[in-house]
């Protein structure tokens, strides 16, 4: 959320810093009583590269408190903001460029305009702001345009999800009336309250923020930026903004619209066939579960609340930062017993259903049903689209199956067999390669970064390890500390530093060409000295009888890699 | 007041009551403040901030209170001769006060709902009127000079 820049916000040290991890002049940062200032290269310059100036800004506010820290800075143009170029990763504790904490093709960096803030973020990192540009963003100079940005208040707070309140206030100043309320357990009528809503309008509170959603026109944008989004909690979202269902609406005119002035729109947020592939768009995963759209009573409907509950109850004995850190899940419901709030008739007999032993991940609903192929905040995140494991999808839309993101040893043949074995799935038609070789191989080589970054997280996943054995993994997260994306290059570094014995690994993801180069081939020298090294034999993850990958036929497979830039949109 | 077999003893009634009534707010205190270094979550956390509240106002409450059953009690032995009415309503209103005070804060600690108490803190403004009466009988003895 964004909140303001102040010593309880910023994490990261600004006492005479230098940030040198960025390319070009480093950033300058600096303390001058309670206030953060920073001095660097005008990101929002759009005058020539050799004229960009040398600017010297407050930083005013943060965005971000579980991963990083991103700096907004006062540009001077009256409330326009903008975003400092590094961003400080709280794990990490370090810099890193901007550019590089988002998947998105090298040497293409993320918008930076002088504004962005103002136009964009206030939308869900802010209670009810208003962005008050005279013109449209991005129609003109911002130089030219008036930026009167107000907000009620910044974060989430609780008008974002119940709605205005002055009269809730009002009336609830009266005892009397709040003992009542609770002693009939009556509804306040005075307030929305989201968990009491129909299960599909109040997954559309969530859905406000955590959806791909544009304008319907330019005079709703125009609305919107004069009074505020239109959305109130209890609305039907759909009525005042244009939510992105490309299984429903690729053909509709604003889809058009958009596709026209933006051609990646929709592949940098879903997959070939609609499904969203990006963290905090959750909505659009939700309305394409067949728990939501193929619910036939309100009960057996899914919901956001039906797994989430956004105020930790009083007797949840976990502490408050544990239940926000586990994604601000019910208490109990990040085991089964959230799917078989519905589906008691699998609890009875897990193991009938899921062919695995009752210990087993693989007899984690949420592993087959929710796997982890989304993507944001430099990791894989799970699927808010409820699904089966289905070999056929991922050959047709190259999104990784539950099954071969654990068994990442397996083929696609092998997947496609037990599926067909015990649940009837009919069988997949697959090439020479998908029969032959594992598919997380054939993830990690020959993906797109999309799916670079799934493999290669999944290779850092414990139940996948424990799967699929992990003395095998090093030549293939190792090659993948030269890929082109940066994202990739990290979550593969962090892979690496999972496996046994090499949790000690030094890689510098962004670090020069040189280094990075040089780290990869210690790893591979430091792997081809062990007995893991020749442990495996196995011709479908390319290692020849004598435990060696098979480079040539590794090559090959790059070779074929999908080399279509991608920005994911997260 | 002269004291017969029938008046009760009213400073040894403010004594005891006062000094065992201290030690039990005593212990609760100490117990708040281990809740404190053992880092407990059904008291410290953010959502159990009402618990807290009520939970702290018992200890302050009651602790004042049982020093002032204690005062009382000098009072009534500096002053023996005052009124038996008058002293019997605001000795009878004192514990009242001590007991539906602390005890009201306390139970409406231990349920809440939406930042409100729960319904124990309906005893607190019985308690509240029970200390106001024995403060205003107390005064109202001290208006005579001995």
């Amino acid at each position: 959320m964004t909140q303001l820049a102040t010593d309880q916000t910023v994490r990261a040290d600004f006492n005479g810093v230098l940030v040198d991890a960025i390319p070009g002049s480093p950033i300058e940062l600096e303390r001058r009583g309670n206030e953060f200032w920073a001095r660097f290269n005008d990101p929002g310059w759009e005058g020539t590269p050799q004229e960009r100036p040398r600017i010297t800004r407050q930083i005013v506010m943060i965005t971000g408190s579980h991963h990083q820290n991103i700096y907004w800075y006062a540009t001077g143009h009256q409330r326009a903001l903008n975003v400092l170029p590094a961003v400080y990763l709280l794990k990490d504790e370090r810099w890193v460029p901007r550019d590089s904490v988002v998947l998105s093709p090298p040497n293409q960096g993320v918008a930076t305009h002088d504004g962005h803030w103002n136009a964009v973020c206030i939308s869900c990192h802010t209670t009810h702001g208003k962005t008050q540009f005279d013109t449209p963003y991005r129609s003109e100079p911002i130089a030219s345009q008036t930026v009167g940005t107000t907000v009620v208040e910044f974060g989430i707070a609780c008008e974002s999800c119940h709605g205005p309140a002055t009269e809730h206030v009002t009336a609830n100043r009266n005892p009397w009336r709040r003992y009542g309320l609770h002693l009939w357990n009556a509804l306040d009528p005075t307030i929305t309250e989201p968990t009491s809503l129909d299960p599909k309008r109040s997954s559309e509170v969530c859905g406000q923020c955590h959806s791909v959603w544009e304008f319907y026109d330019v005079a709703d944008e125009r609305s919107a930026s004069a009074n505020g989004l239109a959305y109130r909690p209890g609305d039907t979202l759909t009525d005042t903004r244009f939510v992105a269902q490309p299984t429903a609406n690729i053909e509709s005119n604003n889809m058009q619209v958009l596709l026209d002035t933006d051609p990646d729109f929709v592949r940098g947020s879903f997959w070939a066939d609609g499904v969203i592939r990006v963290s905090g768009r959750e909505y659009n995963g939700l309305i394409e579960s067949p728990c939501f759209f193929k619910a036939d009573s309100k009960d057996r409907t899914l919901s956001c609340f039906s797994c989430h509950n956004m105020h930790k109850e009083p007797d949840d004995p976990r502490s408050l930062s544990n239940w926000a850190n586990t994604h601000q899940l019910a208490e109990d419901m990040d085991t089964n017993n959230a799917c078989q709030q519905c589906h008691p008739s699998i609890a009875k007999n897990v193991t009938s259903h899921t062919n695995h032993s009752a210990e087993s991940s693989g007899s984690s609903c949420y592993n087959c049903h929710m796997p982890y192929t989304s993507y944001g905040l430099m990791r894989a995140i799970r699927s808010h689209t409820i699904s089966s494991p289905s070999v056929e999808e991922t050959v047709k839309v190259g999104r990784p199956n539950a099954c071969n993101l654990c068994h990442l040893d397996k083929t696609l043949s092998w997947t496609g067999n037990h599926l067909q074995d015990w649940y009837g799935s009919a069988a997949p038609n697959l090439n020479e390669q998908q029969r032959t070789i594992a598919a997380s191989v054939l993830w990690l080589l020959k993906g797109d970064a999309g799916q670079r970054a799934l493999a290669a997280w999944s290779y850092g996943w414990q139940p996948a390890q424990s799967a699929s054995g992990t003395e095998w993994m090093v030549p293939y997260l190792g090659e993948l500390l030269g890929d082109p994306y940066d994202v990739v290059r990290y979550i593969s570094a962090n892979s690496i530093k999972t496996l046994s014995g090499y949790e000690g690994f030094s890689y510098d993801f962004v670090g020069t060409r040189d280094e990075r180069i040089a780290a990869a081939v210690k790893l591979l020298n430091q792997w081809r000295n062990t007995s893991a090294s020749r442990a495996r034999q196995d011709p479908q993850l390319l290692f020849g009888p004598d435990g060696q990958p098979d480079i040539s036929a590794m090559r090959l497979l790059f070779d074929q890699r999908d080399q279509r830039p991608l920005f994911l949109r997260e | 007041m002269q004291k017969t077999p029938n008046t009760p003893n009213y400073t040894h009634r403010h004594l005891l009551f006062g000094w065992w009534s201290l030690l039990v707010f005593v212990l609760l205190g100490l117990t708040l403040e281990t809740f404190h270094g053992l880092k407990l979550g059904f008291y410290l956390d953010m959502s159990n901030t009402t618990r807290r509240l009520m939970w702290t106002l018992a200890h302050a409450h009651g602790g004042l209170l049982a020093l002032i059953h204690v005062v009382a009690a000098l009072m009534f032995q500096a002053f023996p001769d005052r009124g038996h009415t008058t002293r019997r309503q605001a000795s009878r209103a004192l514990i009242g006060a001590s007991l539906l005070l602390p005890g009201g804060f306390f139970f409406g600690g231990i349920s809440f709902f939406n930042g409100d108490p729960g319904y124990g803190i309906a005893l607190v403004p019985f308690g509240a009127s029970c200390l106001l009466f024995a403060v205003f009988q107390l005064a109202r003895e001290c208006r005579h000079e001995s």
